[in-house]
């Protein structure tokens, strides 16, 4: 990936701006409901987790939708092929974040594209006003893997640390 | 190097095209006994239903193989491996030399030996070639036997068709391997009340016909139709590779690097039995993603690099009209003949259901529907973490923390379930 959107859940006040410029970034409209980015709020101690793709490295959304309608693109990010996708939700549910959105109207899945299509970047990093919650970034303040590690997104995270494992008997 | 890959399914591709990926120096070639270039099999019950078009199974062309110069011989269907010579032959006499082997030939349909499941008019939706059968057929009452996924995707496929659709189950509840009794009565009210008949412990006894298929003769009754889907499961094809003297059990047994006991022979795909990446148990899974981690595995050590493969995860969807569901880990009958402290926990609003098991304060499996089905992720994270409840219920005052980045996720858990 040559840019990546970093997230950091303790700047993040939960203003829910960046979901409304992704909205309408992509389908021209304020309901939230058509975001790619989401804040999951917690309280007592507040934390506000903003969730967009990742784009994995080894993503598991990719492998698991059934009319191979998860793809690569150039740019790095992982999107969905709208003239593909069966609206399975498979990605929604292997996804360890649940990050692809379900759009309501067509029930096809949707993820963050980085706003490949438009000039000023990614919409919901113009709209952030927290210094810090949201940015771009191409290696500069924050390398891709540790963007991915903070989002939760990397191996390490997911399985935490490696377990000793029963295998196989014999030829080991 | 020559590589010869059996098998030309999605593990067959992946270690194909991954091992092109690394290097332009070896020699690959893939042996087919279809006709086709690689089509995704999870994509022919959508074919079927006309949610798909054709030329949207495929994964890949003829030309993309040629373009990556892999050397794709379809219509030849190997019988026989000999290890010592380093060669393998076909059905059809053709002699293929190698100095790796990669077998990733898959399953075989289990055709449950009832009368009458020759007939014309039985098909099945395991290959490319049945599945076409199936879409061009014309009918108006259709009998799937068996009711896993497949099964259902295909009774959901037909019933779009406009078939009437009756699904028979030999056990208690449909897709027994992925639900509990809970679930399982949910998804049946859904399938309906769109009008599908399910019949539960149900054994068919017979497939009735006079040259075509024209009824279903099961221990409770008689039911009338023009075709019928079996749907009763894949079984992995080892009599191929015991010619080699390769271990089998309930399929080819591989060790962590996925290399059989023979020298030189990998194996991937559907026809390996691997181990559970959660509990450690033997286990074949036969699905997708499975399937693409093991050909990753297969080329880093066919490429020389000593990776062992972390093990396979059972992760299934299911969907009917507007009900999406989940299912991952264990189910609570996998977990019955176990030790430990088991426990259940159910949410319940309006149509969203959550079932979580847990054994000694570890999420082993679940199964979601509606709602609660989006979270399935983080109790798959829960799962493979091996997050210890108990610990984290006393411990929930804790802040989040940035080296701690999944702590927000088990909040989450908590926050769904009141687990911690």
């Amino acid at each position: 990936m040559t840019k990546w959107i970093v997230t950091d859940p303790q700047k993040c006040t939960a203003c829910h701006r960046c979901e409304i410029a992704c909205a309408m970034a992509h389908h021209g409209s304020c309901r939230p409901e058509l975001a790619r980015i989401r804040i999951h709020r917690f309280e007592n101690p507040a934390y506000n987790v903003p969730v967009v793709c990742m784009a994995c490295e080894d993503a598991p959304c990719i492998k698991v939708c059934p009319v191979n309608a998860r793809v690569r693109e150039v740019n790095g990010s992982v999107v969905t092929n709208t003239n593909r996708c069966i609206g399975c939700r498979a990605c929604v549910y292997i996804c360890p974040v649940a990050s692809p959105a379900v759009n309501p109207f067509t029930g096809q899945t949707m993820t963050c594209d980085l706003c490949m299509d438009q000039e000023d970047g990614p919409w919901c990093v113009v709209a952030c006003r927290v210094d810090g919650a949201l940015w771009i970034d191409d290696g500069d303040r924050c390398s891709l893997q540790s963007a991915r590690a903070q989002a939760g997104r990397v191996r390490s995270v997911l399985y935490g640390a490696p377990r000793v494992r029963a295998h196989k008997k014999g030829h080991l | 190097m020559k590589i010869v890959v059996v098998g030309n399914g999605i593990a067959g591709n992946c270690v194909a095209f991954g091992m092109r990926a690394r290097s332009r120096d070896h020699e690959i070639c893939i042996l087919s006994a279809e006709k086709v270039p690689e089509y995704d099999p999870c994509a022919l019950p959508y074919f079927i239903g006309g949610d798909v078009p054709h030329e949207a199974v495929f994964r890949k062309s003829i030309q993309d193989y040629r373009r990556h110069d892999i050397d794709l011989m379809l219509d030849q269907r190997v019988v026989a491996i000999d290890p010592r010579d380093r060669r393998v032959t076909t059905a059809q006499g053709r002699e293929v030399p190698y100095d790796k082997l990669v077998l990733a030939h898959g399953g075989q349909l289990f055709i449950p030996p009832i009368e009458g499941i020759r007939l014309p008019g039985v098909f099945n939706c395991k290959q490319l070639d049945a599945a076409k059968q199936l879409r061009e057929h014309n009918g108006r009452r259709a009998v799937v036997i068996g009711s896993g996924a497949i099964g259902i995707e295909v009774a959901e496929a037909l019933h779009k068709k406009g078939f009437q659709v009756t699904v028979i189950e030999l056990l208690d509840w449909v897709l027994p391997a992925l639900f509990d009794r809970e679930t399982a009565q949910r998804f049946e009210a859904v399938l309906a009340d769109s009008g599908v008949r399910v019949l539960k412990s149900e054994k068919v006894l017979a497939v009735e016909g006079n040259g075509t298929v024209s009824g279903v003769v099961t221990d409770k009754r008689r039911i009338d139709c023009d075709a019928v889907v079996v749907a009763t499961g894949v079984v992995p094809d080892k009599s191929m590779a015991a010619t080699a003297g390769v271990d089998t059990e309930r399929g080819i047994n591989v060790d962590r690097h996925l290399q059989t006991n023979v020298a030189d022979i990998y194996a991937c795909g559907d026809c390996i039995e691997t181990v559970d990446s959660c509990t450690g148990e033997d286990v074949m899974f036969q699905l997708k993603h499975n399937a693409i981690d093991q050909a990753a595995v297969v080329v880093a050590n066919l490429a020389g690099e000593p990776v062992s493969y972390a093990g396979a995860y059972a992760f299934a969807r299911v969907h009917f009209g507007r009900m999406h569901a989940v299912s991952f880990g264990k189910s609570t009958l996998s977990t019955q003949c176990q030790l430990g402290d088991l426990k259940i926990v159910e949410r319940e609003n309006g149509p969203d259901y959550l079932r979580l098991i847990l054994k000694d304060n570890l999420i082993v499996g679940g199964q979601a529907i509606g709602k609660f089905a989006d979270y399935a992720g983080f109790f798959m994270g829960a799962m493979r973490r091996g997050d210890d409840f108990a610990y984290l219920r006393r411990s929930r005052a804790s802040v989040c923390s940035l080296q701690n980045h999944y702590r927000w996720a088990q909040r989450l858990i908590g926050d769904i379930t009141g687990l911690c």
